[in-house]
């Protein structure tokens, strides 16, 4: 017996968009709430298995307890690895992949490796404290450096968790930072989802002791292509190579694009890019997928910089399929992964009779 | 160098911005450099519009620019329109751009038609004197004072449009009300046709003011943009601007209007944006409104 399972959380977008899709491919998908998964280790009782890994919920706003959230789920994608050994199990997305691309240092140092084109890293030149970035460290680099503007990502957050837009002027002190990150005078260090803007030394320093503190990636602050007064970047959902979806997501005033932000989402085709330059962004993602044996599907955020308009990856994401102006609309990406699970239960069944 | 071209018919491209990024300044490249560029560009001697982006304008004034269009004011005697500036928020803080002194600019190019300047930090209008000039922005964060004096004592007999964003005391505006209460009541424009007081915190005080100047009876085009502009400012709208007839277009989009004063001032007989009505909040008993340019 053959059987598709999503092992993800009842009622989410996710799990609904793709029932649905599943349901007018004529498949049945049995969802595993991780819940039970973190209860019991195991999976339903079927020959064959294809597993389709959705994120876990995650209801805390604490950014302290991001890398103790991140770790805990590495350990479970370590545990599904595990259950494949034993079982005939096939991920869409191999639970190694998606623990691969949730540090974005290595996902980063990877593509680079690759050959492809990212957002620079701010590699720093004074590797004592342990490895620790202290403010202080960071600015001396940024000086150094002639870099006045950078961004500041937790390795393992999620989303716009905790990254921050800072901007200093080594010359003046000037300092300005744009973060959803807030200190709680209770709850410490938490992501309110809401982007902020500070202009103080006082108020950017506290702040920026407890973010660095979190284990983050340095990189360049590139200016972002501009359209109709806003800049933006793209997120492109990439499935078996090929791009099933692409985006913009334009930003007014402030320089962090995520969906999750209030940000505006705008059809690919207003941007007017030329055919060239969507033809490059297309072999581009495909060649980052390429470098992940084992994924497929992703989400990769692209950035175009302003000017030459040359396209860099600023992240991937394993579990970054749910795009709602695609669910609300066609349902693309869900539609092609039931195909993925039909042809796989169709594949299966033909081995079988042969 | 950069060159981005911002419009084109086909032929002649007419306006192009000149920039460094961030590659080119981390080589040294500087405001000291482009003018020189600039000249060396092939398009140059086709544009008649000059717009310069990021010249690294946290770091140093433009200055240089300005000296430099002065020195070689001959080959820039085809440019009739100039922006200095022209950068958003992901190149450079608007209050962070260091502008420089224009007192010379004036007679170094007696062709100019429209001049617009991005940043107030250490700029310096000086005594504008301009036979020709017909449009003046600033865009900047806060107005100072020095600057809007040099407006209200400028002779500028051609002017049709004066666009300016007041912005607020901790980025430089060192004024109030009064202070454009007395721009408006000394300037000379006898041609203006278009004022804009807007990006102000005190968007309700300006357009009492702007509403009781003499500018009222020649303008044909409002800008009231950008502000905090409330139901207070609306209804002082709502009752006055019927009382002229020469005003054919009001722009208040980005105000903290209510919807259903929003929809009376739209119904008012003219062209009105009153699009992007933004939420106050509270905080600690007080009430809480930005105007759009406030860094």
């Amino acid at each position: 017996m053959r059987q598709a399972v999503i092992l993800g959380s009842s009622d989410t977008k996710r799990t609904i968009y793709l029932e649905k899709a599943a349901a007018q491919e004529g498949v049945s998908v049995t969802l595993v709430d991780w819940q039970d998964w973190e209860t019991y280790h195991d999976l339903p009782d079927a020959e064959e298995l294809l597993v389709k890994i959705d994120p876990p919920r995650w209801t805390s706003c604490s950014l302290a307890k991001l890398n103790q959230l991140a770790d805990g789920y590495m350990h479970e994608l370590e545990q599904l690895s595990r259950l494949a050994k034993c079982r005939a199990v096939t991920f869409l997305n191999e639970p190694s992949v998606i623990a691969g691309l949730l540090d974005k240092r290595a996902c980063k140092e990877r593509l680079q490796q690759a050959g492809l084109p990212v957002t620079e890293t701010i590699r720093l030149s004074d590797c004592s404290n342990d490895g620790k970035l202290t403010v202080e460290m960071l600015l001396e680099e940024m000086r150094r450096q002639r870099v006045h503007q950078v961004f500041i990502k937790p390795v393992m957050g999620s989303g716009a968790a905790g990254v921050s837009a800072l901007r200093w002027n080594a010359r003046t002190g000037q300092m300005a930072l744009y973060t959803c990150a807030l200190l709680d005078a209770d709850a410490g260090l938490i992501n309110t989802k809401c982007l902020r803007r500070f202009s103080k030394a006082k108020d950017i320093l506290p702040l920026l002791r407890q973010i660095l503190a979190l284990d983050c990636i340095i990189e360049r602050w590139y200016p972002k292509a501009v359209h109709q007064g806003c800049s933006y970047d793209l997120r492109a959902v990439v499935q078996e190579g090929k791009v099933d979806f692409l985006l913009a997501r334009l930003s007014k005033g402030g320089p962090i694009t995520n969906l999750h932000l209030n940000n505006h989402p705008l059809e690919i085709t207003a941007l007017g890019l030329s055919e060239q330059l969507l033809e490059d962004i297309a072999i581009l993602c495909r060649d980052c997928v390429k470098a992940y044996p084992g994924l497929r599907s992703a989400g990769i955020d692209i950035l175009l910089e302003k000017g030459h308009m040359r396209p860099r990856i600023i992240e991937m994401n394993a579990q970054g399929d749910l795009i709602y102006q695609d669910i609300y609309h066609e349902n693309v990406i869900y539609s092609h992964q039931a195909r993925m699970i039909k042809n796989w239960l169709q594949m299966e069944a033909l081995k079988e009779a042969l | 160098m950069q060159f981005e071209l911002v419009e084109e018919d086909n032929i002649n491209v007419s306006k192009q911005t000149y920039y460094y990024d961030y590659e080119e300044y981390e080589d040294d490249k500087g405001p000291a450099t482009m003018i020189e560029e600039i000249l060396a560009h092939d398009a140059f001697p086709k544009l008649d519009e000059l717009v310069i982006g990021n010249w690294g304008a946290w770091d140093g004034s433009c200055q240089p620019i300005i000296d430099g269009i002065i020195e070689n004011k001959e080959k820039f005697s085809h440019i009739q329109k100039v922006f200095i500036g022209n950068m958003d928020y992901e190149a450079c803080e608007v209050s962070w751009i260091l502008q420089g002194n224009y007192s010379k600019l004036w007679a170094a190019m007696p062709q100019l038609r429209e001049l617009t300047i991005k940043g107030s930090n250490e700029l310096v209008l000086g005594e504008i004197c301009h036979e020709e000039l017909e449009a003046l922005t600033i865009i900047c964060g806060g107005l100072p004072v020095s600057v809007i004096q040099s407006i209200q004592n400028a002779k500028l007999p051609k002017l049709k449009k004066l666009l300016l964003f007041i912005g607020v005391e901790n980025y430089g505006f060192d004024g109030n009300e009064n202070t454009i209460k007395e721009l408006l009541a000394h300037a000379q424009f006898p041609e203006l046709t278009e004022l804009g007081i807007t990006d102000s915190e005190i968007q309700d005080e300006l357009t009492e003011v702007v509403l009781d100047s003499k500018f009222m009876e020649q303008i044909t085009t409002l800008d009231l943009s950008n502000g905090t502009l409330t139901d207070k400012g609306g209804a002082l709208l709502l009752e006055k601007i019927p009382q002229y007839p020469n005003i054919r277009k009001l722009d208040i989009h980005h105000n903290y209007l209510s919807v259903n004063m929003a929809k009376k001032l739209e119904a008012l007989p003219i062209e009105v944006d009153a699009s992007e009505i933004e939420q106050s909040w509270a905080h600690g008993g007080r009430i809480y409104m930005n105007a759009l340019l406030t860094e």
